[in-house]
């Protein structure tokens, strides 16, 4: 069963219908009594870091209840998109606070003359540090990315995934019970399922 | 509790899967032939002094006039293919082969053009195709250099259709389908001025399905429509009797079986199209269609306990393929449903779960409940031997349909 | 590296597929649902669904085939035709898409592509741009699916688009849709190289070496393709198809997408 975080930002239904193929019960929530009884929880976000941890910050109960089983009951969460940048501690977007699970901030793709951004489309992604959510991924993996900033962490031993865009960027990170992916995995076919099964099956 | 189902009794056992009358009891004795494995719930099947079944010896008998396999079969194939490459000189194409993607049909078109005919590649589309069939039939085509006909049928008039299958609760989920087929098939043949249709039909790895089981005709599809659908089918290309006649008698269109007479074996032909041309296998009869994969892995077995696995296994053991054991073995395994099957047939026909239980569980109805051709068939039996004799329409045919059908006890 | 991308476009009317020939005669191509889940298994790297029906402005999108189909495909999905509001975009994005795409709406209502931009986020709002050629070989814009001649040159009504806060762009020649005679590869290369957005070519597609020749003169990121997909040959009957992963591989494999 995954409990997936509503804050009304990501796109939840294309999660459910990937978690429905794969044969995975899920629950929308943003009530504190569901977080505190979920065994694994999924982050999404699409849009401004700002705008998401006010609206996480605003809900009540609900950072407290994350907090607690995240951090002290360490259940496995996973981050998509968004929602891997919210776990760090900052981002130059808005200049927010965020959740600071994994040391790091999260700073906009550098602009280089032939880039365009945001970065948007299918590119593939090499291990820097091997995790349980690592074995499903090949040499023929793919993902979609669409997002204008990235990750910096503090501790290279948080990096899980790089991806070349004009730069190296973190597409994956990890620190202990928190894995999180920059790309969309209910976006990438195959590749995408391989993921998100992986996760379900931890 | 007693069902009236393919016009035979049948007794229904609570803690069983409901026993239809081609499906081999599960651990309950029952007379099996001594060769396949059809047992007396087979319609219209009997069992003669050696315990060899008559759809065994129907096979044994085919072979023999046909000579599949032979030299004999394969002087008669080539003197057939002469034959049409003569009659249709003038004409743009040869003959038609009706494609799905599947292995028997890509392997006709090998076929064709190995043996010098010019092939027109017909496909009707009952837009649940999956994304298999499309591709094997577009690869293959291409290679080939195989031109292709396609007829689509409006979907939501075929969504229309197949719940009111659903609703009219008979086993012939795909009926329709099958009948625009053969309608495409021959319409296309007429404006082509084309005879020759060539099938893939083998009774060597098929066998003969049992008649009585599985009835369709244009009525049939007509009057589900009539009745549990409350509307007429319009895009739905119709094959009335009197239509059926003029293709047979005055236009003179002839089924032609090419597996009937040649060697063929369908792993070794998947073998050749996957070598020769990068067709894909779809992994089991008929799954290259969603509806048609329904109709076989869920409809068929939960609803009417009909496994259709019988039929090419029984093949397989007559062919000396596999041996009885492991075939009655094999079919005494659950039928495999394909994850997300159930799902889409709810969203395409958007069908609640509760909707969809209530036809999985309603009545059970025949096709004797319904308007059909049937009698009409039986009564007019001499003109069919005779067109049967000369090829216009399929000796199968004659023999299923104008034959009244014994009522079981 | 990110590789360009090749994208089925789909024309949707009544609840049934469609494919037309430079916007006109439209031939029916079958199941929305079922294509989707098609091009879902062939794994195509996006799909683009376009609501063409002349009542779409009126009624609005077909909700119920929208979410059926994005129930059945695991890769990014836009959906354009008949879209006016942010609430009509929030909930054709919770249905399972990510991006819509806007075209008549946007030229005659500009400040709906920020509007939209800002309550979904940039990368969610493509701004779609039927064009034709004219005598004089400018390019003019169409909207209402070529019906009205905006008072627009292409190339400065892009720019526009951009500056209001459009992600994408969907360019679509309507003299070459549905002729499988190639893109309008000049006209495309002028957009891209005046915008810093990515640009979806459209209309024309007939070969591999079209899409090819797109990727390698133009700058434009994404390949929209239609006839090429839904028939099996140029003037042959439908039928649903890709070419394969490893062919699509060769020609997609370019460097970012580069404004030349």
């Amino acid at each position: 069963m995954i409990t997936i975080v509503d804050y009304r930002m990501g796109n939840i239904g294309s999660l459910v219908n990937m978690f429905q193929h794969i044969g995975e019960e899920v629950i929308v929530t943003n009530e504190p009594a569901d977080i505190l009884r979920a065994d694994k929880l999924l982050l999404p976000g699409v849009g401004a870091y700002g705008i998401a941890m006010q609206r996480i910050n605003g809900l009540p109960g609900l950072r407290d209840a994350l907090d607690e089983v995240v951090l002290n009951r360490e259940i496995p969460i996973l981050g998509i998109c968004l929602g891997m940048q919210l776990f760090t501690d900052f981002s130059e977007e808005g200049n927010q606070e965020g959740l600071g699970w994994i040391p790091g901030s999260v700073v906009r793709l550098a602009l280089q003359p032939e880039l365009r951004v945001p970065h948007m489309g299918w590119n593939e992604v090499k291990i820097t540090n091997r995790t349980p959510m690592t074995e499903s991924i090949s040499k023929h993996s793919r993902f979609y990315f669409a997002h204008s900033y990235h990750v910096v962490v503090a501790d290279a031993n948080t990096r899980m995934l790089s991806t070349v865009y004009g730069e190296e960027f973190n597409s994956g990170i990890n620190h202990k019970n928190i894995f999180g992916v920059q790309f969309h995995p209910e976006k990438s076919l195959k590749s995408g399922m391989e993921i998100l099964r992986s996760f379900s099956e931890m | 509790m007693r069902l009236d189902v393919f016009g035979a009794t049948m007794r229904v056992n609570k803690t069983e899967t409901c026993r239809g009358v081609v499906a081999v009891s599960r651990g309950v004795q029952v007379m099996t032939c001594t060769r396949c494995i059809y047992d007396e719930k087979v319609s219209e099947i009997s069992f003669d002094n050696e315990g060899v079944c008559n759809y065994c010896r129907q096979v044994d008998s085919l072979v023999s006039s046909y000579g599949t396999g032979t030299a004999r079969g394969e002087l008669k194939f080539r003197k057939l293919v002469e034959k049409i490459k003569l009659v249709q000189q003038n004409a743009d194409y040869d003959c038609i082969v009706g494609v799905s993607g599947g292995t028997d049909s890509s392997f006709l078109l090998l076929l064709a053009k190995e043996v010098g005919l010019r092939p027109l590649a017909v496909h009707y589309d009952n837009t649940w195709n999956s994304a298999v069939a499309t591709q094997n039939i577009a690869i293959v085509t291409k290679k080939l250099g195989i031109d292709l006909v396609t007829y689509v049928i409006d979907n939501k008039e075929q969504d229309q259709t197949k719940l009111a299958i659903l609703k009219a609760g008979v086993p012939e989920f795909d009926a329709d389908t099958d009948i625009a087929f053969i309608s495409v098939l021959r319409k296309v043949a007429a404006y082509h001025r084309v005879k020759y249709i060539l099938e893939g039909h083998s009774f060597v790895t098929e066998g003969i399905s049992p008649i009585g089981g599985n009835y369709f005709d244009n009525a049939y599809v007509m009057d589900i429509c009539r009745r549990f659908g409350d509307f007429k089918p319009k895009s739905f290309p119709s094959l009335g009797f009197w239509t059926f006649l003029k293709w047979s008698v005055i236009y003179r269109q002839q089924i032609i079986r090419p597996l009937w007479y040649l060697e063929y074996d369908k792993t070794s032909a998947r073998k050749r199209l996957q070598e020769e041309l990068g067709w894909r296998y779809y992994g089991g009869h008929h799954l290259e269609n969603r509806a048609s994969a329904f109709a076989h892995t869920v409809w068929l077995p939960q609803r009417f306990g009909v496994d259709l696995r019988n039929l090419s296994l029984a093949a397989d053991v007559r062919s000396g393929k596999r041996t009885r054991e492991e075939a009655i073995r094999e079919y005494g395994t659950p039928v495999h449903v394909e994850k997300n099957l159930v799902r889409y047939v709810k969203k395409r026909l958007d069908l609640t779960d509760d909707e969809y239980l209530l036809l999985m569980n309603g009545p059970r109805r025949t096709w004797r409940q319904f308007k059909t051709y049937k009698r009409r068939f039986e009564l007019l039996r001499p003109l069919f031997y005779v067109l049967a004799r000369f090829g216009m329409v399929p000796m199968s045919f004659y023999l299923k349909y104008c034959f009244p059908l014994r009522k079981h006890s | 590296m990110l590789q360009n991308r090749v994208i089925p476009v789909l024309l949707l009317t009544n609840g049934s597929l469609v494919k037309t020939k430079q916007f006109k005669s439209p031939t029916y191509i079958g199941d929305p649902v079922n294509t989707a889940l098609i091009f879902n298994e062939l794994e195509a790297d996006e799909l683009v669904l376009l609501d063409i029906s002349p009542t779409v402005h009126q009624c609005g999108p077909d909700f119920k085939t929208l979410q059926s189909v994005a129930s059945e495909c695991f890769m990014p999905l836009a959906y354009g035709g008949g879209i006016s509001s942010c609430e009509q975009g929030e909930k054709i994005l919770n249905l399972g898409f990510e991006k819509i795409v806007i075209n008549s709406s946007a030229i005659e209502e500009p400040n709906l592509i920020s509007n939209l931009a800002h309550a979904l986020g940039s990368q969610a709002v493509v701004v779609g741009v039927d064009f034709r050629r004219m005598r004089d070989n400018s390019r003019a814009v169409f909207s209402r699916n070529g019906r009205r001649r905006a008072e627009l040159d292409l190339v400065s009504w892009c720019r526009r688009a951009e500056m209001y806060g459009a992600g994408e762009l969907l360019l679509t020649s309507i003299d070459s849709e549905g002729t499988w005679s190639g893109y309008d590869l000049p006209a495309i290369k002028e957009v891209a190289s005046a915008v810093g957005i990515p640009v979806i070519a459209n209309g024309g597609a007939g070969s591999l070496a079209d899409i090819e020749s797109l990727f390698f003169h133009t700058g434009a990121l994404g390949a929209g393709v239609g006839s090429m997909f839904v028939f099996q040959g140029r003037g042959k009957g439908v039928l649903v198809n890709m070419p394969s992963k490893e062919q699509l591989r060769d020609i997609t494999k370019t460097k970012y997408g580069s404004r030349l």
